[in-house]
């Protein structure tokens, strides 16, 4: 098993040893460059080609959202893991708008932190359990007062299987390749399940799937 | 104050008193003295006839005696003479009763004349008495010499007394027409001082009045300016207020985030840490003494994180409005169970610090009080953007309130700060039909707070 080269950038510079000594005593870590701010993470992410940047929101100069677009821009297959104060709806979609893969509280155990940076280096999404379940809670609660019918069962069982892949963090040729189909009717299932969901992108899609439980 | 306005309702009462008091004398003195006037010529009038006609009466009667004693004297016939006689006797009575009826109407002046004439006519009449004995012989005698002599004179002399008292008469006549002209000037003397005295009453009165209002006047009008002024300053020092108070719950709610926050979670990955890099043999007690520990922190953590929201959500600063409002609703649906719908139509990200602010709290304020009082299943917030100005509209379906009678601090709160922003901010609400709030807030002004 190759080591995952990790980035890691947080102002506060205890937390960002804390976070450093903790990472490198995993087997298969390897923390290899650190960062105190966002314009600092970026040039080192572009620098050092990390595999996984692990970054803080809440960052002087340009803060961690920002700073995880702009890498993600430039080198998108880079897995952006945000670790943040918030555990609101509005930051985990704007972090997965900005590319980000994980979104953790910073005050979540060890075991998830390290999930997180495995997930996301495989590819799939990772969230806090505490914010899996507010989504999911929220959700439940929104469909309840509008009284109106979950879209989901509108979902033929392809399209639902198609929903799951995406939100784990498949591309589509991952999907054409892993169901033997083609990547234009991967496309077409992909915009039937926007189009059923009313959803208009594949963050909001990610957060969807983590609202129902379809992923956490 | 008090003092100025008991002393002007004094002068005012005594002034306005005595003008009136002034103008009742004048009108009421001047028909009496126009009574008196009409009272003095009528009787001067009626006297003066009175007097001529008993004069005349006189006269005639000493002609008539005249010429009866003379019948008398001359006339041969025993029976003519006896006639005369008697209606000389009848006369004689008949003088006396218009004399004695003359001294009543006398004055003073007509004394001297009258007593002439009295004491002529006695005389004339004593020398007749014989005369009226005598016989026909005797009469035919000396009669005519008697005539000529006695009786001639004396009516002459008796007649020109009595014109005498006819000038005293007449002169009366004009003494009294000269009285009554002395009243009549008096009486224009008096009521030309009485007009004097009005019109200068009046005047001053209305000197005095002018200037008393003429003081109220600009008393009153700086006394609005200065509420004015006051109501201004007290909007601005508001404003200032709401502003130093959002200020400092940014900085404290960044102090909290970024220091006790950030220190809570290094410490838990120190934890971590600590209990990663104990030797195998001891972890599982380290790991005990650390549990709690942990647990303590992560507690910490949850507070200061609450906190940090409840001063001033990170959102609004980090994500923008619209994201922060709707973590309001999700906030209000999660402890209330309320329903709450958001849209936003064209709302920039690039709003002003102090707009966004304002609709953020309102909306706040708005959500607990509907949580607390409307009963409500559901809330619709809806913003607009327009070229010059934002629209916020917050609508319930909850039992509305009367706002004529409950205008509780929450709302006041709202137009407070709504209007410190230039913008107004209406309730409609009715028992039963919901609330509406209606915000309209300007783009591209100033809030008074700043200057």
């Amino acid at each position: 098993m190759s080591t995952i080269r990790i980035l890691l950038a947080d102002d506060h510079n205890v937390m960002r040893r804390g976070l450093s000594a903790l990472l490198e005593r995993q087997e298969g870590f390897s923390v290899v460059a650190e960062a105190a701010d966002g314009r600092e993470a970026v040039e080192l992410a572009l620098a050092v080609k990390p595999e996984v940047v692990v970054i803080d929101i809440a960052m002087p100069n340009l803060n961690g959202i920002e700073a995880a677009r702009r890498i993600h821009e430039k080198r998108p297959e880079t897995a952006i893991v945000i670790l943040s104060m918030h555990a609101d709806e509005g930051y985990v979609l704007r972090a997965l708008n900005a590319g980000a893969r994980g979104y953790l509280l910073k005050d979540s155990p060890e075991e998830d932190l390290i999930r997180a940076i495995r997930a996301a280096h495989a590819g799939k999404a990772f969230f806090s359990p505490e914010i899996s379940r507010m989504l999911a809670e929220d959700y439940m609660r929104q469909m309840r007062q509008r009284g109106v019918e979950d879209s989901y069962e509108l979902l033929t069982p392809r399209e639902r299987e198609v929903l799951q892949m995406l939100a784990e963090g498949n591309s589509n040729k991952d999907l054409a390749t892993k169901l033997g189909l083609s990547l234009y009717t991967v496309e077409t299932h992909r915009a039937n399940v926007l189009e059923k969901l009313n959803l208009h992108s594949s963050a909001e899609m990610i957060l969807y799937a983590v609202r129902k439980g379809i992923v956490t | 104050m008090r003092l100025f306005q008991r002393q002007s309702r004094t002068v005012l009462f005594i002034g306005f008193g005595g003008l009136l008091a002034l103008m009742v004398f004048a009108g009421v003195d001047g028909l009496r003295v126009l009574r008196r006037m009409q009272d003095r010529s009528g009787s001067i009038q009626r006297e003066f006839l009175e007097r001529g006609r008993v004069l005349n009466q006189i006269r005639s009667d000493v002609y008539l005696s005249g010429t009866y004693a003379r019948d008398y004297l001359l006339d041969p016939g025993r029976s003519a003479a006896d006639r005369s006689k008697t209606e000389l006797r009848r006369l004689r009575r008949e003088m006396d009763a218009t004399l004695a009826n003359y001294a009543q109407l006398m004055r003073p002046e007509e004394r001297e004349p009258l007593e002439g004439l009295r004491r002529n006519l006695n005389e004339y009449w004593q020398a007749l008495d014989p005369v009226l004995l005598w016989g026909a012989d005797q009469r035919r005698g000396s009669g005519y010499a008697f005539v000529r002599d006695v009786v001639i004179p004396r009516r002459r002399a008796m007649l020109s007394l009595a014109d005498e008292i006819d000038e005293v008469n007449r002169r009366q006549v004009s003494t009294g027409n000269a009285r009554l002209t002395d009243l009549f000037s008096e009486f224009r003397y008096r009521l030309i001082v009485t007009l004097m005295l009005t019109l200068a009453l009046g005047s001053l009165l209305a000197v005095f009045a002018t200037r008393r209002i003429l003081a109220l006047e600009s008393q009153t009008t700086s006394q609005y300016t200065e509420v004015t002024e006051a109501r201004g300053q007290l909007r601005s020092l508001s404003a200032r207020l709401v502003k130093t108070q959002e200020e400092e719950r940014r900085a404290l709610s960044r102090e909290l985030h970024d220091e006790v926050g950030q220190s809570l979670s290094a410490i838990l990955v120190g934890l971590s840490n600590l209990v990663g890099a104990t030797p195998a043999e001891v972890r599982s007690l380290v790991e005990r003494e650390a549990a709690p520990l942990r647990r303590l922190v992560e507690g910490n953590v949850r507070t200061v994180r609450n906190l940090t929201l409840l001063l001033r959500p990170s959102m609004l600063d980090d994500l923008g409005l619209i994201p922060a409002l709707e973590w309001q609703g999700r906030e209000a649906s999660r402890h209330s169970g309320l329903r709450v719908d958001i849209s936003a139509e064209a709302v920039s990200d690039e709003l002003p610090e102090e707009l966004k602010t304002c609709v953020y709290r309102v909306v706040q304020e708005a959500l607990t009080n509907v949580a607390r009082h409307a009963e409500a299943q559901s809330v619709r917030i809806v913003v607009q953007q327009e070229t010059a100005r934002l629209l916020l509209s917050i609508q319930d379906d909850g039992r509305g309130f009367d706002i004529a009678r409950s205008k509780g601090l929450g709302l006041l709160g709202m137009e407070e700060r709504v209007r410190g922003m230039t913008g107004s901010l209406h309730v409609r609400s009715e028992t039963g039909m919901g609330t509406l709030i209606s915000v309209v807030l300007p783009l591209r002004t100033h809030p008074r707070g700043n200057e």
